[in-house]
């Protein structure tokens, strides 16, 4: 019963792993502003990882960033949700086979939901969290009966 | 004289303490985010957007960091918060719903217990071991200290135009009384400095910009609540919630208690129109305004609302 309420109230957290910055314009400025605002679906931009839900990640996966990136997705509390936003976290995109870029993603963790392009369009940035959100109202279920 | 009876345990749990007031003050949250998207040109959250939040919490995992400084108070430090301002809720009357304790001298037990919430922020950011904490627990207790002067001169003010040359009253239904007799306080031009002055404490309580140096999101991400998640952060949530109500009741008590009508319907019913206009007015407040350096703040706090405190308090005692 409570996972349908909970599903009304996803909270956005977001890792930078060292991305050109295109995605970071798009996701900071599409979310909250007039435009398309994800709050009427319940979404919170949130500081800490620890009151993460859904979790985006921009960035191809630098070597540098990779052990705040293992960290950061460690912090969030189960159950959560993995969106890789832009190509670089699916492929590498440009980036790819470069000598400093330890991706794709999901070689550190289960990625739930691809959002690709370069840089990605903010209605397929709403798509992909309420594609994520679908993905949520299950792992919740799973959540509970283990 | 408070005495445990069955109404009193009712008033404690369910109206207008308890499960009312928390109810009340997340749907006056949602509605204070909803104006605020509003004023921004948004849509906003639905208005029963925090009570899903808190049932999202409920089913979150919880994670205790293993570098906490203090695991024990790490996990108890929430429930001070809490506590106090349930018992806030017990002891401060609506007009023409409910009583109040009707003990004589709740006035300056209502001093300790508006400051508790502050204070399990502190202990709880404290005892989290994070460095974001750390920043954000030194900027709540320094403008925790100038704030609580101009809610204590605000106090006394009040406590003594109720006395009407008798000395201070220092009774909560006391004042309510008096005023529901000689009119509200707001209209009379001596209480006005003291009502601002309480605004602006209103304001640095709740943490809303201009004064949300504690926990912005901008650069200390939450701040105290940083290492907190699942239920020990629903509880603060709870908290923040049952604060709003708190300071708005006050706020009715000190200076608008007036009443609508002889029912308790009625009354109640103004009483939340009273409180939703007051949200109304904090969320303007909060869409307009950029926030304050912590220096910026307690300078403010520290000469704004204790000058206007006092101005008033000097009309009470001298004109």
């Amino acid at each position: 019963m409570f996972s349908k309420f909970a599903t009304k109230s996803p909270w956005l957290f977001r890792i930078n792993t060292g991305s050109c910055n295109g995605c970071d314009v798009e996701l900071a400025t599409t979310a909250l502003i007039p435009r398309f605002d994800v709050e009427r679906l319940g979404c919170k931009y949130t500081g800490s990882p620890k009151h993460a839900d859904i979790v985006l990640v921009t960035g191809p996966i630098t070597v540098r960033s990779e052990d705040y990136l293992i960290r950061m997705l460690d912090e969030i509390p189960e159950p959560k949700v993995v969106v890789a936003i832009g190509i670089c976290p699916i492929s590498g995109g440009i980036y790819r086979d470069s000598y400093s870029i330890r991706g794709p993603l999901d070689k550190y963790v289960e990625v739930d939901v691809n959002v690709s392009g370069c840089p990605i369009r903010p209605q397929s940035i709403l798509d992909g969290v309420a594609q994520a959100i679908v993905i949520w109202k299950d792992k919740i279920k799973q959540f509970h009966e283990a | 004289m408070i005495t445990l009876s069955v109404s009193s345990v009712f008033a404690y749990l369910l109206f207008p303490g308890g499960l009312f007031a928390v109810l009340f003050g997340l749907l006056l949250l949602s509605m204070e985010r909803i104006t605020v998207a509003r004023f921004q040109g948004r849509v906003g959250p639905p208005i029963y957007q925090n009570i899903f939040d808190i049932i999202k919490l409920r089913i979150k995992e919880v994670l205790i960091p293993e570098d906490v400084t203090n695991k024990l108070m790490f996990c108890i430090a929430p429930v001070f918060g809490f506590v106090g301002m349930m018992t806030a809720i017990f002891i401060l009357p609506v007009s023409g719903v409910y009583g109040g304790t009707g003990a004589s001298s709740d006035l300056i037990v209502l001093i300790y217990l508006m400051a508790l919430p502050a204070v399990s922020h502190i202990l709880g950011g404290s005892a989290s071991g994070s460095t974001y904490a750390a920043i954000s627990v030194s900027r709540e207790v320094i403008l925790m200290f100038a704030y609580e002067i101009s809610f204590i001169i605000v106090l006394f003010t009040v406590a003594l135009a109720a006395g009407a040359g008798e000395g201070a009253l220092f009774s909560l239904k006391g004042i309510v009384d008096y005023q529901v007799i000689h009119g509200s306080f707001i209209t009379d031009i001596k209480m006005i400095p003291a009502f601002l002055a309480f605004v602006i404490f209103m304001l640095a309580t709740l943490e809303v910009p201009p004064f949300h140096i504690a926990e912005n999101d901008g650069d200390v991400m939450k701040g105290y609540l940083m290492e907190y998640s699942g239920m020990p952060l629903a509880l603060f949530e709870i908290t923040h919630a049952l604060k709003l109500v708190v300071l708005i009741t006050v706020l009715q008590v000190f200076f608008m208690p007036g009443i609508a009508g002889a029912g308790i319907i009625v009354n109640l019913l103004w009483f939340i129109g009273k409180s939703a206009s007051v949200v109304v007015c904090i969320a303007f407040i909060h869409a307009s305004m950029p926030s304050f350096r912590v220096d910026q703040a307690f300078k403010f706090l520290m000469i704004v609302p204790i000058l206007l405190s006092l101005m008033s308090l000097g009309m009470v005692l001298f004109l």
